[in-house]
């Protein structure tokens, strides 16, 4: 009876473990097929031309460079803007907020903003930035890029924060300092790896970003780097080309989804390294 | 909890010279939102002395050691009633500078928690909040303090290394080179050997020995034979009382209130 029980146990085991591997084979099947068909068709559309000309007409020669400027332009403001408000909210939710009530609506509302369709980000910036002043810009995109960027560094910044050891606080705080300065110099310092990885990994999330643009920044034939006009960006180059009835364009696509692809790979591979290197020892 | 409440509990403190008192708790409460952690603890710490606090795990001594510098104003809902008279001045009062009387009583905790910079940097970071020292005179407090603390020898010439490179006594040390560098007058050390290993914990017992000379020291300890080694002074404490305070060396060779006798003695705790 019990090596009946032993021999059924085993075998439950093993269909298991079997249908988890064929399961996770699926997953990993439909990503190896998207990689490759992005690489092979990405690297086709890449020539000499993609880094140097603007997005062209149907038709002519052309290339993606207004658009990975226009990309590096917003996705910079935005950082600039997310890492500001993210970090310091973050820093208040870990270190002041805490329990409060009102710290935990914020947070509440943060979860909230960080599950948002990025699509609605775009609408409530259209209607407080673009209708308003009746034209597209890049600032619109930037803030709109923000607004998606911001709680997720809000929520790595606490996070680390709170991983922080109490010891680390108190001590700072004994020795005299003013507990902004112990954050300031100590805490950040100590959390600096975390806090940078949150901010790479919402760079990665907002660089592929179609939807906040289309409401906000438009697009662009030409290189451009004033932030009042509309300005072009990989997402909305690719989101317009890929669906257009001309091939080149189709093919300039492929190259642009490519070009952020290995953006956001090389972003996340230089968070991995960072947070290995800075792990004291 | 009506039964403990209702216990008198046999109280004995040894007169002291009102004079040698640098720092005196009086009648002093302390609560975790309301949950009441110190009953009217009066201990007074001698100037230029060890006072060591000891009792069993939850006793209140280390709640009694971050009430003399107020560190558990970092956290709301814990209060503190009472009096703690430093020089003659209530450091509870609102008008009080926590950050300044920080300056003035400084800490070291039970575990090492040296800052993620250069060993230099560690001992110079608080002196840099108060004093605008010069580099060269800088680089001699942060030598002088850390002869102080013994690490000198060990860390002379790799002051640029991080903090966290160190072991966990040369850590330690480094903690309370911290702590000396801003020149506090009263010192609390809060378990302070134990995380360390024996040998590193001799090495601090010496420090705490010789910085006698300068500083005013109250020292939370589990470790009995350590109160007897380094403190002038011992408080017992028991269940958020201070039940005993005497000369160390009379409240370990013939305490007054039994359950002194009995801690001591192994009996319980």
């Amino acid at each position: 009876m019990a090596s009946f029980r032993r021999a059924r146990r085993s075998v439950v085991s093993a269909v298991f473990t079997g249908f988890c591997w064929a399961v996770t084979a699926i997953a990993l099947a439909a990503l190896a097929l998207i990689l490759w068909s992005l690489v092979v068709k990405g690297v086709g559309g890449i020539d000499q031309h993609t880094f140097t000309m603007d997005t062209p007409a149907a038709g002519s020669v052309g290339g993606l460079r207004n658009a990975i400027v226009g990309s590096i332009i917003m996705c910079g403001c935005a950082m600039v803007i997310a890492i500001f408000i993210g970090v310091l909210a973050g820093t208040w939710l870990a270190e002041y907020g805490r329990n409060s009530l009102y710290a935990n609506i914020i947070r509440f509302l943060n979860d909230i903003l960080l599950s948002a369709p990025s699509v609605l980000v775009g609408l409530f910036v259209y209607e407080f930035m673009v209708a308003p002043f009746h034209g597209f810009s890049a600032i619109a995109g930037s803030v709109a890029l923000a607004l998606i960027a911001v709680p997720i560094i809000t929520r790595t910044t606490e996070d680390v924060l709170k991983l922080q050891p109490t010891a680390l606080r108190e001590a700072g705080v004994a020795l005299g300092t003013p507990h902004w300065s112990a954050i300031r110099q100590i805490l950040w310092k100590s959390a600096g790896s975390g806090i940078l990885t949150g901010g790479l990994l919402a760079f990665a999330r907002i660089s592929g970003e179609t939807a906040p643009l289309l409401f906000t920044s438009l697009n662009e034939q030409f290189l451009n780097f004033n932030l009042t006009k509309e300005m072009a960006s990989l997402p909305v180059v690719i989101f317009n080309d890929a669906l257009s009835a001309y091939d080149d364009l189709v093919r300039l696509a492929w190259a642009g989804a490519l070009i952020i692809a290995v953006a956001v790979l090389g972003t996340n591979v230089l968070a991995r390294i960072i947070t290995r290197e800075r792990r004291p020892s | 909890m009506n039964a403990v409440n209702a216990e008198v509990y046999e109280q004995h403190t040894a007169e002291i010279a009102p004079e040698t008192i640098k720092l005196h708790t009086r009648n002093l409460d302390f609560f975790y939102a309301k949950h009441q952690a110190l009953h009217a603890v009066t201990l007074p710490v001698v100037e230029k002395g060890v006072t060591a606090l000891i009792g069993p795990s939850g006793c209140g001594k280390s709640t009694l050691l971050r009430a003399m510098n107020r560190i558990y104003g970092l956290y709301p809902g814990q209060r503190a009633t009472g009096e703690i008279m430093l020089d003659g001045e209530n450091i509870l009062d609102k008008k009080i500078d926590v950050a300044t009387l920080r300056s003035r009583v400084g800490m070291v905790f039970q575990k090492p928690t040296p800052f993620p910079m250069s060993i230099h940097d560690n001992v110079a970071f608080g002196v840099k909040l108060y004093e605008g020292l010069s580099r060269a005179e800088m680089d001699q407090r942060v030598e002088e303090s850390l002869r102080k603390a013994a690490l000198w020898d060990e860390v002379k010439d790799k002051l640029r290394h991080s903090g966290l490179s160190l072991s966990g006594g040369q850590q330690q040390r480094l903690c309370v080179a911290r702590g000396i560098a801003v020149r506090p007058e009263v010192l609390l050390l809060d378990e302070p050997a134990s995380a360390l290993d024996p040998v590193s914990t001799a090495k601090l017992e010496e420090t705490i020995v010789e910085l006698k000379k300068d500083y005013t020291i109250v020292i939370v300890t589990h470790n009995l034979q350590q109160a007897t080694r380094v403190s002038d002074n011992t408080g017992f404490m028991f269940l958020g009382r201070l039940i005993e305070f005497a000369p160390t060396t009379e409240l370990f060779s013939a305490p007054k209130a039994k359950r002194t006798a009995d801690y001591i003695g192994g009996r319980f705790g």
